[in-house]
């Protein structure tokens, strides 16, 4: 173990190994963008504090931005695209298409990712749950009613309208 | 009239590639050899710029560029907003790009570098030595008005504009009121919060044209970019980019001209993004207002006259304050019959941040006063909510206090009582702290610019001979549907699936320029545009079709692939028509244009006319439970009634409804952007808060489709509208809670919790 | 120019060996929700990203007879899930269900939250009213620290440059009566403007003895001892409980800043402190 002024990683995104030699301070965010090509996942704030990043790492659903890079050496992460190979975000993207859940859509894919991984723990919520689950994921266009709708008509079992 | 496709709930072209993560936003894109830009802006709120020395950021290994307002072919400018009508005087006010002599405004920019990486452009900015002669400035309009304030500009007084409205004799009327009531109404600046921050990137091509990649609601603004830089029109590219949310706060040049001059400068490619923070503090705001207002009435309920004196704080530049006080102006009084009006505006220069255009644009803030005022009356009168309205509100035929006749259907008194009946019956409080209200408000918004503008919109529809079709609309799409409108238009006409129809967009090099998406012009411009486009390719196939089928145009119709006719069995492929069109040289495209009415830009102060091509008229109604001891504050029902015109796409129409409800819901209770003698005290989304899914309930839309807009299909714009009235209704429901009247926003629950004490 | 460095301790003993090595040029990276945007903020400049967040001694949540251990890398979203937690620390359950959001949740550590020492932290002030002990470590070995004399100010806590809180423990708070309310300007990603934690020990309708803790009332998160003599041993009625919200008043200093003025504070102090009984009551 050594003191590093450059750390390399090697982090597997959405199945594929991406290697670099980061900055100690560069986020997850900034490694996924910047590195490996992933600019599905969005910059809406750098801080925290409105979930345009989220991604799934090692199985957690977290804010990308604030994870260093480093921390994520050596594991997965699965973006809106890499969780796309399963059937249920594949409902989600469908069923927010179908419910008018896409306004200007930078918010979407932080938003699949956290309904996804929610429904896959919550198979049958309620309405009040599904926004609970979804408060850490910010929405200025839509007012959150039809992204509500959209991911209980996927937990109902029907995603077209 | 009937439709097939217009109407329904389609999923937009651009719903699934977003929920897929394909679509590339203004910072997705990248270029080989592209270099970082970043502004270097004021710490001073007003200040004389003494010196700047850039050589030791000159200096830096990896700067390629380091600008200041000297190295700008042209700094200053009448600001233009994509109008192709020169209106002049106080309606184009100066654009400036970069600082020069003198600061205005916290964050004001002073200096551009770009360099090989982030990191080293923000080193870069640390090395730039500026000397500021802090000078004192002045945050207050009130004051920034009176004789000897501290000059902002370099103009000889701080008052931007001044408008007015003169209608009967208010004085004599309210002599005669049997009441009166009177309040003054603080609104604050609040930000657009879209969650895409601006970013574009440009770029100089192999024929010296500058290309601008850039997330942005005007791409018209390639004009003023070539001004800028000293170059023909032409040699400016502008490609609009999907936007991750634009409110008004992308309407402005954001970062076009910085990365013209960087890219033409380094001749390499340039991106520029802003951080949160540097969004929060640069960019325009919704301008503050301070609202006098004075209203009389008779016994009965009959509003005799208003008395209303508007000051908005334009902050530190001009941009859209005119405009927006001249909105404010003709709705100052709301959307009702009164017979004595006396409306006063201004809008006065002051060294905090600039006000523009966001949603409403200088509507939202008036209705919040009229609603609460004619609330407040109905209280005094004992009067229903519903029934005050309909008393007093504009029918077919009325007109506003500037003469404005509305010729068509106007639905105040129908979504009045019907959202406030969609409210149902009243829920119970379940504790001794927890009161329930009711409150209802009712709004009118235009769509479609400032008729003195002149505005157009053009549009080009084309059929492939396979019976595919292409639109090519130069509409920029900020997410609400501007593009999938356009779609549903052309397949209603043509017959074609929407799965079979392609929309470029938002280019000026290659789509006809379909003006601004702004003032809820969109689908009333571009969508009758392309209206028009659609139906004249339309007339060429029933045309020929006729001939082919021998049967009267009359009889023919054009549906799903195929024209046929109504009156035997008789039907021949699209592709068939297509083909015969093909090989006898009839054009299969169409490139229209769609005017708007125009009018004069207004000589005076005093506003009389036309100022708008239509409104849209819209209320809320909405349920909360007040928490007496904290002053929190729930919304728990949340209906939404509009008449809408025609609803093009049901889903897009309930999502604007739904998104501008919430986007008020914050203004009017949360959303508070603080500045304290010019500096910002909410820098980031920390201290800055919109609605999270908690703080919004499920709400209850009731469209009404009248069919009286301008639109196509007789469709209205909703746009903006949507967010108007739900601020006031939140008033008025805290007002019937707990018996307090607000008059300032947020209503947050300090302010209820003191206005309780108060009243004890 | 790089200004930062960083460096992967493999075991605990590793992490206090280099913080003793690095003294005040360390700073401790775990969940890293304060940590980055600091950073970003520029508020963190010149030092060693030390990562402690693999280290398997600091997680887990033991219960060994009456104690109750979170390892300092516990997680909020872990403190939600544990069984041992809602059922015997209430208090600390329903302040991690209202923590920030359910993502930063996911990463956010209960001894990040310690060390940060804001004078909101919704994690402190539930551990604060049950009475919780830090355990801090050095090279040169162990202490424990009471959670109130952690802090000396806000942002500050009183460890050493080469400290590391490695747990929190506190005695499971089986037969108590607890509540926790935050008030916070929206619903979800909202710093605390006032937030209390209540632990009561109640035998039939009169109560022995209560924690009250405190947050974004003062400096530091602090304990109302004052009010917590008031009460005990009282049985609860409106006339005690209301010299208690007035009495509570004066055990706290509130400061106006962008989200609240002073008075706003001192009166949500004096009303939740009464909902807080009552709803712990109830």
């Amino acid at each position: 173990m050594e003191i590093m002024n450059e750390v390399k990683v090697t982090i597997n995104v959405n199945g594929q190994q991406v290697t670099a030699t980061v900055a100690p301070e560069e986020s997850l965010l900034d490694f996924l963008r910047n590195r490996a090509g992933a600019t599905e996942v969005k910059c809406g704030c750098n801080k925290g504090d409105c979930g345009t990043c989220t991604v799934v790492l090692d199985g957690q659903t977290v804010k990308s931005c604030l994870v260093l890079a480093a921390q994520a050496d050596n594991k997965q992460v699965l973006t809106v695209k890499g969780l796309e190979k399963e059937q249920l975000m594949q409902d989600l993207q469908v069923s927010f298409a179908n419910h008018g859940a896409v306004q200007c859509g930078f918010c979407t894919p932080g938003m699949l990712v956290t309904a996804k991984t929610f429904l896959e723990k919550n198979p049958q919520p309620s309405r009040q749950e599904i926004r609970e689950a979804l408060s850490g994921n910010l929405c200025r266009c839509t007012g959150y009613q039809k992204i509500v709708d959209a991911v209980a008509a996927v937990a109902a079992g029907k995603n077209d309208k | 009239m009937e439709t097939t496709v217009v109407g329904k709930g389609l999923p937009k072209v651009d719903a699934l590639p977003k929920a897929k993560g394909k679509t590339i936003y203004a910072d997705d894109f990248n270029m080989p050899g592209m270099l970082y830009a970043k502004v270097l802006r004021s710490k001073y709120p007003a200040a004389k710029i003494i010196s700047i020395d850039t050589s030791k950021a000159e200096q830096l290994l990896g700067v390629h560029a380091v600008l200041t307002a000297k190295d700008v072919p042209n700094n200053n400018h009448r600001a233009k907003f994509g109008q192709s009508k020169d209106v002049g005087s106080q309606f184009e006010g100066l654009y400036r790009v970069l600082a020069e002599n003198k600061v205005r405004y916290v964050g004001e920019p002073v200096a551009l570098v770009a360099a090989e990486s982030l990191k080293i452009a923000e080193k870069a900015l640390e090395l730039i030595e500026v000397k500021y002669e802090p000078l004192p400035g002045v945050f207050d309009p009130v004051e920034a008005m009176k004789p000897g304030a501290y000059l902002v500009g370099e103009e000889d007084s701080n008052i931007v504009s001044h408008f007015k409205i003169r209608k009967g004799d208010v004085e004599a009327a309210f002599a005669a009121a049997d009441v009166i009531v009177e309040n003054t109404y603080r609104v604050p600046f609040v930000d657009h919060a879209y969650l895409e921050p601006e970013s574009g990137v440009a770029w100089v091509d192999e024929n010296d044209v500058v290309n601008i990649r850039v997330s942005t609601q005007v791409i018209e603004h390639f004009r003023t970019v070539a001004d800028v830089l000293g170059v023909p029109h032409n040699k400016v590219r502008v490609i609009g980019t999907w936007l991750g949310g634009g409110f008004g706060g992308k309407e402005d040049i954001t970062v076009e001209s910085f990365l013209a001059l960087l890219a033409t400068k380094t001749k390499r490619p340039v991106k520029l993004t802003f951080t949160r923070e540097e969004s929060l503090l640069a960019h325009s705001k919704r301008h503050p207002f301070v609202m006098k207002y004075k209203t009389g009435a008779t016994k009965d309920g009959r509003i005799v006259a208003v008395e209303a004196e508007l000051i908005a704080d334009s902050g530190a530049y001009t941009y859209l304050t005119p405009w927006v006080l001249l909105y404010a102006t003709v709705n100052a009084a709301g959307p009702y019959d009164i017979d004595n009006v006396k409306v006063d505006t201004y809008a006065v220069a002051t060294n905090n941040p600039f006000g523009s255009a966001n949603r409403g644009f200088g509507a939202i803030q008036p209705n919040v006063a009229y609603e609460s005022q004619i609330d407040e009356l109905a209280r005094v009168l004992g009067m229903d909510p519903v029934k005050i309205r309909q008393i007093n509100c504009l029918r077919q035929g009325g007109s506003l206090a500037t003469g404005f006749t509305f010729d068509r259907y106007v639905a105040v008194a129908d979504v009045a009582e019907k959202a406030w009946q969609a409210l149902g019956p009243v829920t119970e409080s379940k504790s001794k702290n927890i009161k329930i209200g009711r409150g209802l408000a009712v709004g009118m918004m235009s769509y479609g610019r400032l008729t003195f503008l002149h505005d157009t919109s053009r549009s080009y529809v084309k059929l492939e001979l396979d019976g595919s079709a292409v639109i090519r609309c130069g509409v920029p799409d900020l997410g609400g549907g501007q593009a999938q409108a356009l779609c549903q238009i052309v397949s209603e006409e043509l017959g074609v699936p929407q799965e079979k129809i392609k929309i470029y967009i938002s280019d000026t090099a290659l789509t006809p320029l379909a003006g601004t998406t702004t003032a809820t012009r969109q689908l009333y411009m571009s969508g009758n545009a392309t209206l028009k486009a659609a139906r004249a390719v339309k007339e060429r196939l029933l045309q020929k079709a006729a001939l082919m089928l021998d049967t009267p145009i009359a009889h023919l119709r054009v549906g799903e692939e195929q024209i046929y006719s109504t009156v035997s069995d008789k039907k021949v492929t699209l592709q068939e028509v297509i083909a015969q069109c093909s090989a006898d040289g009839i054009e299969l495209f169409c490139e229209a244009q769609f005017n708007a009415p125009a009018t004069d830009v207004p000589d005076s102060e005093l506003i009389t006319g036309r100022t708008h091509p239509d409104f849209t008229f819209g209320a809320h109604a909405v349920e909360i439970a007040v928490d007496v001891e904290t002053g929190a504050v729930d919304v728990q029902k949340l209906v939404i009634c509009y008449d809408v015109g025609k609803a093009i796409n049901v889903l897009n129409v309930e999502g604007q409804l739904e998104g501008g409800a919430s986007y008020c819901l914050g203004y009017a209770l949360m959303e508070d952007l603080i500045v304290e003698e010019g500096r910002l005290k909410t820098p980031s989304f920390s201290e800055y808060l919109i609605p999270t899914s908690l703080d919004v309930p499920d709400m209850d839309v009731i469209m009404l489709e009248s069919g009286a807009g301008i639109g196509p299909y007789g469709a209205k714009g909703v746009g903006e509208p949507a967010c108007n009235s739900i601020a006031p209704a939140i008033l008025n429901a805290i007002r019937d809670a707990v018996g307090v009247r607000l008059t300032s926003l947020p209503a947050t629950a300090e302010k209820i919790v003191f206005a309780l004490q108060k009243q004890e | 120019m790089n200004s930062f460095a960083y460096i992967k301790p493999r075991t605990k003993e590793e992490a206090l060996s280099v913080l003793h090595e690095l003294g005040a040029r360390a700073k401790i990276a775990a969940g890293c929700t304060n940590v980055l945007p600091d950073i970003k903020a520029k508020k963190l400049a010149d030092c060693v990203l030390v990562d402690i967040s693999s280290l398997a001694e600091l997680k887990g949540i033991k219960v060994t007879g009456e104690t109750i251990t979170l390892g300092s890398l516990v997680t909020i979203s872990e403190l939600l899930e544990s069984e041992a937690v809602a059922s015997d620390a209430a208090v600390l359950w329903q302040a991690a269900k209202v923590f920030a959001d359910p993502l930063t949740r996911n990463r956010a550590t209960i001894g990040g939250n310690l060390a940060n020492a804001s004078p909101a932290g919704d994690g402190i002030v539930p551990l604060m009213a049950l009475g919780a002990i830090v355990t801090v470590e050095n090279v040169n070995g162990k202490r424990e620290i009471p959670l109130e004399d952690l802090f000396t100010g806000p942002g500050q806590n009183a460890l050493k440059p080469d400290e590391l809180i490695t747990a929190v423990s506190f005695a499971r708070a089986t037969n108590t009566k607890s509540n926790f309310i935050k008030f916070g300007l929206r619903k979800s990603m909202a710093i605390s403007l006032v937030s209390i934690a209540v632990v009561m020990e109640t035998n039939g309708d009169k109560l022995d003895r209560i924690r009250i803790a405190l947050g974004a009332l003062a400096p530091t998160p602090v304990r109302a001892k004052k009010t917590e003599e008031l009460l005990a041993g009282k049985q609860i009625g409106p006339e005690v409980l209301e010299q208690a919200s007035e009495l509570i008043k004066t055990e706290v200093e509130p400061i106006t800043d962008v989200r609240a003025s002073r008075e706003y504070r001192l009166h949500l102090t004096g009303v939740l402190l009464k909902r807080a009984i009552e709803t712990a009551l109830a």
